[in-house]
């Protein structure tokens, strides 16, 4: 077993040991102890695949943003009655069923897309921001207008819950 | 063998902060001491200055205590992770001209990044304390940090811009005297914005001792209370270190060894602003903290962005 297969297991066990976590757990800080080390798993699987950019905009954005966040909303909403926050929500087998059908759904297109179960390596940074900012600009600016007129959406929505 | 090496690396990075922290709590208390007109330390060793070594075992024989409601999981290893990002940041710093511990593309990015981990484990461990006083200091430290990482990260995106690089070794190696005057305000802006991501003084409204008590780390006794510490001495060390390196060209104007010596000089002289200023300025409100970093702060680092990019065609 060489090292670069052991990177590669580490990664995966985190991926997989934290999805595991998030799946099971009803603990929602210890949901988002699993969300966390799932997004670092994905981060070093990025770094296998060479794509150092793109590891650590995972770190930054996910790790440092989403998930922070995701914490804000747990501590902000839950009414404290001296016991942890729990995840009363009983719909399991719809979530499962969601689940399943969207990675199902992922694997036929990527499979489909990607032509085989081989891993492309990856060029780094460089290409990615050409393909970003070269051919797909406009569709990158759009969904950076999409997201900001999302954000007005919640701000507006949050306002008026103040007024009433 | 990578390994062996990562291993060692990492027994480098937490003895260079653990002695940093220990020399640099000496050197704050003497600094301190001065502006306030005391002495500081001076009983033990010339000038106090084994007054840490006889400080750090009374921290390590402390007692361990772990209050009986916390998620005692979480509320045991948080501390590992405050502490262990900042480890990881220094080893993207370029030491001396061509040498950094890990060469990287995207250095400067890994830098900036790795922090966002410190945030959450300070918002784990604050709320696994099971304590009201810690989660109020826990959501401020985390408001005040992610707001922060905006105006710090557009800072050295215009030493960035006129570098043409992420990867630290190439903005050292390209590096020109008269970026100085004219990155001076991404430098203020950087400068404040790290003493924030520490959560120090000006910026300690996390840690207000007099109502939150020490905010987030309330609970904490013995070595977990001291890896916090470590935490905000290792992140001053580090942001420090890059900032001097990022900013003042590294070693500049010597290189090798020297350079190494000057980087250091510089980075003690930074580490003793941050100090100045803690014990300077009085604290900052929250809200007047919230318009200084995004109606102050965010506003002027883009401007220092358009100057960088509007000089950057003439260069």
């Amino acid at each position: 077993m060489t090292l670069a297969t052991l990177a590669f297991a580490l990664a995966a066990l985190m991926m997989v040991g934290g999805a595991l976590v998030v799946a099971l757990t009803r603990d929602l800080m210890r949901l988002v102890v699993g969300l966390g080390v799932f997004l670092l798993g994905v981060a070093g699987l990025f770094l296998f695949y060479g794509q150092a950019f793109l590891a650590t905009a995972q770190v930054f954005v996910y790790v440092g943003g989403v998930l922070v966040l995701v914490v804000f909303a747990v501590m902000v909403v839950h009414r404290s009655n001296g016991g942890r926050p729990v995840l009363t929500s009983r719909h399991d087998i719809g979530a499962a069923a969601v689940a399943f059908g969207v990675s199902g759904m992922l694997i036929l297109s990527l499979r489909d897309s990607v032509g085989g179960w081989e891993p492309v390596a990856g060029q780094g940074g460089v290409s990615l921001a050409e393909e970003l900012l070269g051919g797909h600009i406009v569709v990158f600016e759009l969904l950076g207008v999409l997201l900001f007129v999302a954000l007005i959406a919640v701000l507006v929505i949050a306002g008026s819950g103040e007024r009433r | 063998m990578t390994l062996l090496w990562g291993f060692l690396w990492g027994v480098a990075a937490v003895a260079t902060i653990a002695s940093g922290a220990i020399l640099g709590v000496w050197w704050e208390r003497k600094v301190a001491a001065r502006i306030q007109m005391r002495f500081g330390p001076q009983q033990i060793g010339p000038f106090g200055s084994l007054q840490m070594i006889a400080d750090v075992p009374k921290l390590l024989f402390k007692e361990d205590i772990v209050p009986e409601l916390a998620d005692k999981a979480i509320f045991k290893y948080a501390p590992l992770f405050v502490f262990g990002p900042v480890a990881v940041s220094m080893v993207v710093i370029p030491f001396t001209a061509g040498w950094a511990p890990l060469d990287t593309s995207v250095g400067i990015l890994f830098f900036l990044a790795v922090p966002s981990i410190e945030v959450i484990a300070i918002l784990l461990s604050a709320w696994a304390s099971h304590n009201t006083l810690s989660t109020l200091g826990g959501l401020r430290a985390t408001a005040q940090m992610i707001s922060y990482e905006i105006p710090r990260s557009l800072a050295v995106l215009s030493i960035v811009l006129l570098a043409g690089s992420l990867r630290p070794l190439d903005v050292v190696e390209a590096w020109r005297w008269w970026w100085m005057p004219l990155t001076f305000i991404a430098f203020v802006i950087y400068f404040i914005a790290s003493i924030a991501e520490m959560n120090r003084g000006p910026f300690d409204i996390p840690e207000a001792e007099s109502e939150l008590v020490a905010g987030y780390f309330a609970d904490y006794s013995g070595m977990r209370w001291a890896s916090f510490m470590m935490a905000e001495y290792g992140s001053m060390i580090a942001a420090s270190l890059f900032g001097a390196a990022v900013f003042f060209g590294g070693g500049w104007p010597f290189g090798g060894a020297l350079g190494v010596v000057v980087l250091i000089v510089k980075t003690i002289l930074i580490m003793t602003a941050i100090m100045w200023v803690k014990w300077t300025f009085p604290r900052l409100r929250q809200d007047q903290l919230m318009s200084l970093c995004w109606k102050v702060l965010t506003p002027l680092a883009i401007v220092q962005l358009v100057i960088v990019g509007v000089v950057l065609p003439w260069l």
